[in-house]
């Protein structure tokens, strides 16, 4: 969906992801109280996550991450992206596919080593 | 263009185009004729840098190209505690702005300011309050713009995806009114009606059959409600909307998924759901303009502070919010003056949730955040917004019952 060929750990989220509010736009830090990976980094990471939620500013969050070296590899979403996502992921340079034709979330391991080739809508993973 | 033959700043726009229309498997580029910019905000970290630096590059926009609100009134930021630092950043935005060739509209309501797109353009615009009116009431065609707006009206190019493609514009869900023509006497009202109906089909594309002769400033109320509740781009309300003269028209010949009555509880629900501010209880704030205000709805207010020789009460900000150009003819007809003699004060370029008055911007610029306790308005969009960004309790009332509001310091 988005270009990229990337590889890093998985970060598996059970549930949608809001870029504004929910990370620390400074260090890729997750912020949100109850969230199941409270206080671990997206930078770097491969993450996997059913839909965005929240406002169109996430795009803003993540080309500010990436201003700072702390955006993620990838984002494997589950569902269709929206527009803003799309836009913030190219400009942020962030691998994107969407829509794999299985489910990962309860497939790929969290920490599991996740490759990702945007421009051809693979991925490939080995615990 | 992606070539390099018209500089790097082009072919550079035109690859993160030719990126974006991958992901949506677009066939092909199309010519648009007018954006409407997401004007850079100094509340944003970063946002004010971003387009002073790119602005730098000599980048400029090819077609007309409106700007939307920003984060303090240029001119008179001082009179409503606004911090310098956010106003100086801010006007430093506004220079790029103009090096770019952007117009300085800074508005939610291009569409009020002459910018009236014949029906069928394909356009580009951010302002879900806008773009909503753009593609519904106008028929011209655009998407749910971002930050790529910027690198659609430095190329005058989009790819032809989602709703500038006839097909995408069908109908989906079909409300059938079952109203008196006073349950949508006011402007607020079609606020409620389109906060009702956007909560149920969220981003698709409802289709209302029945609605009364509109005026213009009911369709802007309406339209920013169902982008408010919902994320709706579109709706259909034959025969008052550019593309549908029938509810067949809408569901382009096809078949509604789902089919709702919307009846005066439904509306009365509405209100109630917003309003966490009980009868009787003291107001602090009262916000009319959102979407901004017309040069009507400004008349209004003006003449009914006048003929009731009404002053607001005691501490109470009472904000109306428009554009600039909306505002100079205001101030041209008296009508301005009128509403600051009875104690008002008429805002340009920004609204409450756009302002230094949210939590956010007054804990990241270290600033103490202003007590607000209560506000009433007539937009459920604002009472949407207000509640979280500035942690006020909210009250929607039509605009003649905010007035007596802004007088009493209670809500009625």
């Amino acid at each position: 969906m988005v270009r990229g060929n990337v590889e890093g750990p998985a970060l598996v989220c059970a549930k949608a992801f809001s870029f504004l509010g929910d990370v620390d736009m400074d260090t890729g830090e997750i912020i949100a109280h109850g969230h199941e990976h409270r206080g671990k980094s997206i930078a770097g990471k491969v993450m996997i996550y059913p839909e965005t939620k929240g406002s169109s500013g996430g795009c803003v969050v993540l080309t500010t991450l990436a201003r700072q070296g702390r955006q993620p590899a990838a984002i494997i979403l589950e569902k269709p992206a929206d527009t803003n996502m799309v836009e913030g992921a190219i400009l942020a340079g962030v691998a994107m596919v969407c829509q794999p034709e299985q489910s990962l979330i309860d497939v790929v391991p969290d920490g599991a080593a996740v490759a990702v080739d945007g421009s051809a809508g693979t991925i490939t993973w080995r615990a | 263009m992606l070539d390099g033959g018209h500089g790097e700043v082009i072919a550079q726009a035109m690859d993160y185009l030719v990126q974006f229309g991958e992901a949506f498997d677009a066939r092909c580029f199309v010519d648009v004729s007018y954006a409407h910019y997401p004007a850079e905000m100094s509340i944003y970290r970063g946002s004010c840098e971003d387009v002073i630096e790119y602005a730098e590059t000599g980048a400029k926009v090819r077609i007309p190209t409106t700007s939307s609100t920003l984060a303090c009134d240029l001119e008179r930021w001082s009179e409503y505690g606004c911090p310098q630092p956010i106003h100086d950043l801010q006007a430093k935005a506004v220079e790029a702005h103009r090096k770019m060739g952007i117009l300085g509209t800074y508005t939610c309501t291009p569409q009020l300011l002459g910018f009236v797109l014949p029906k069928g353009s394909n356009i580009i615009s951010v302002e879900s309050s806008a773009i909503i009116y753009f593609n519904s009431v106008l028929g011209a065609r655009t998407n749910r713009g971002g930050l790529f707006t910027r690198y659609a009206a430095v190329t005058g190019k989009y790819p032809l995806t989602g709703y500038l493609i006839a097909a995408n514009r069908r109908g989906t869900h079909l409300f059938t009114l079952d109203l008196e023509p006073d349950d949508l006497a006011h402007d607020s009202d079609y606020s409620a009606l389109g906060f009702y109906i956007g909560a149920i089909v969220g981003s698709e594309v409802p289709v209302i059959d029945g609605l009364p002769m509109p005026t213009q400033d009911n369709l802007v109320a309406l339209g920013a409600a169902l982008a408010t509740s919902g994320s709706v781009t579109l709706f259909h309300a034959p025969p008052h909307t550019a593309e549908a003269n029938t509810v067949d028209d809408a569901f382009q010949g096809g078949e509604p998924k789902e089919a709702h009555t919307v009846r005066r509880g439904d509306l009365h629900a509405a209100y109630e759901k917003i309003t966490n501010i009980s009868d009787g209880e003291a107001i602090d704030f009262v916000t009319l303009g959102c979407p901004h205000y017309t040069l009507g709805q400004l008349r209004y207010v003006a003449s009914w502070l006048h003929e009731h020789d009404a002053t607001a009460h005691e501490n109470m900000r009472f904000w109306i919010c428009t554009n600039r150009m909306t505002k100079r003819a205001a101030d041209f007809d008296g009508i301005t003056a009128a509403i600051e003699a009875a104690g008002g004060f008429v805002v340009c370029d920004t609204c409450p949730v756009e302002c230094h008055m949210r939590k956010s911007t007054c804990k990241e610029f270290g600033l103490p955040v202003p007590q607000v306790k209560a506000m009433v308005t007539d937009s459920f969009k604002m009472a949407r917004y207000v509640g979280d960004l500035i942690g006020c309790r909210t009250a929607v009332r039509p605009r003649e019952a905010c007035l007596r509001a802004a007088v009493s310091g209670k809500l009625e």
